[in-house]
């Protein structure tokens, strides 16, 4: 049996990659049936096939680290330039949601109003939940740094309890947000107020129950002893992503919270 | 009973264990064995008869789907086609 002599991974064939792109046909063509046809079964299907993906994809990479060992330094080192440039893209994709909040708010035209926030727009008081969701997020930076710092000193238990409080307050914000989102006096029609407010926390709720999930998998990957004090990269992305979120946040609150009001 | 009490404190105390309070062991060298066995069978099948059935349902349920889909989208369009082609006249 051949062994390579290099230390770099060159990954086996695999089918997820061409499940991965049908379910993503699935879901767009699915969401055309749903806006223009009135049916979702379309849509479901794509979801649940982009589910199925993601799960034994990444289950697969769990694989061939932990248990075939073939994600070495070098490898490592290109796993985290990856990490690096895919929050960096996701920066660019929220910069574009900003900066439509500022195109429109800087200047606002007559039809609105010549003011910011537009006539007949009641907007949320910074001072009640919205603040009370950044220092839920916050406290939440604070507890993911206590994991790491916990997971490198090898203290499995408070790791554990760290990490776990850390997801309970993501899933705090979410309910907080969800209920706000509910309790709203304005709606994403009602005019580009509400586009750009709806637009911008919108996608940044998705991130959040995006990290959530991602620091879940590492919750349980730890419980199963997956991660060492030295090598634990999957929690140092899903920590690197987990602080993405909260910086947009922060914007988010200082730019449409707080000084849209 | 205060002794029974006792007792059963002491035995609550012991079945703790250092790891961890829901006794997870650590399987991970069995798994690193499982997934190193030279045995030709591809990583996404290495698991085990879960990995076959997982992978099946996903093929069949994405490749499935986007023949249906492709059907669906294209009785859609005709019977669209269909009812653009017959005007109806609102009385």
């Amino acid at each position: 049996m051949t062994h390579q002599s290099h230390a770099y991974h060159m990954v086996k064939p695999s089918p997820w990659p061409l499940t991965g792109a049908l379910s993503a046909l699935l879901m767009t063509s699915g969401l055309a049936m749903w806006f223009h046809f009135h049916s979702m079964t379309l849509l479901m299907l794509g979801l649940l096939t982009n589910t199925l993906t993601m799960y034994q994809w990444w289950r697969d990479v769990t694989r061939e680290s932990t248990y075939q060992g073939h994600h070495t330094p070098p490898v490592q080192k290109g796993l985290r330039y990856g990490m690096i440039l895919f929050i960096t893209s996701e920066v660019f994709f929220f910069a574009g949601f900003f900066w439509a909040f500022y195109h429109s708010s800087l200047a606002p035209t007559p039809q609105l109003g010549g003011h910011w926030p537009p006539t007949g727009i009641t907007p949320l008081n910074p001072l009640e939940v919205p603040l009370l969701n950044t220092s839920v997020l916050l406290a939440s930076g604070v507890s993911i740094t206590w994991a790491h710092h916990s997971l490198m000193e090898n203290n499995r238990n408070q790791m554990i309890q760290a990490l776990l409080i850390t997801i309970l307050l993501g899933l705090y914000f979410t309910l907080l947000q969800a209920s706000e989102y509910f309790e709203a006096p304005f709606t994403i029609s009602d005019g580009i107020y509400g586009s750009t407010f709806f637009v911008a926390t919108g996608f940044h709720g998705l991130h959040v129950i995006i990290g959530s999930t991602f620091l879940t998998i590492c919750f349980i990957r730890q419980l199963m002893f997956h991660f060492t004090s030295k090598h634990h990269f999957g929690f140092e992305a899903a920590a690197w992503y987990w602080h993405f979120v909260d910086v947009v946040w922060l914007f988010l609150y200082v730019s449409i919270y707080w000084w849209g009001s | 009973m205060l002794r029974n009490l006792l007792a059963l404190r002491q035995i609550g105390q012991r079945t703790i264990s250092t790891a961890s309070r829901r006794h997870f062991k650590n399987k991970v060298p069995e798994k690193q064995k499982l997934f190193q066995e030279d045995d030709e069978i591809p990583l996404y099948l290495k698991g085990g008869v879960a990995d076959a059935l997982l992978y099946r349902a996903t093929m069949i349920l994405t490749v499935g789907g986007k023949a249906f889909g492709m059907f669906e989208g294209t009785a859609y369009a005709i019977y669209e086609l269909a009812v653009a082609s017959f005007p109806k006249k609102q009385e």
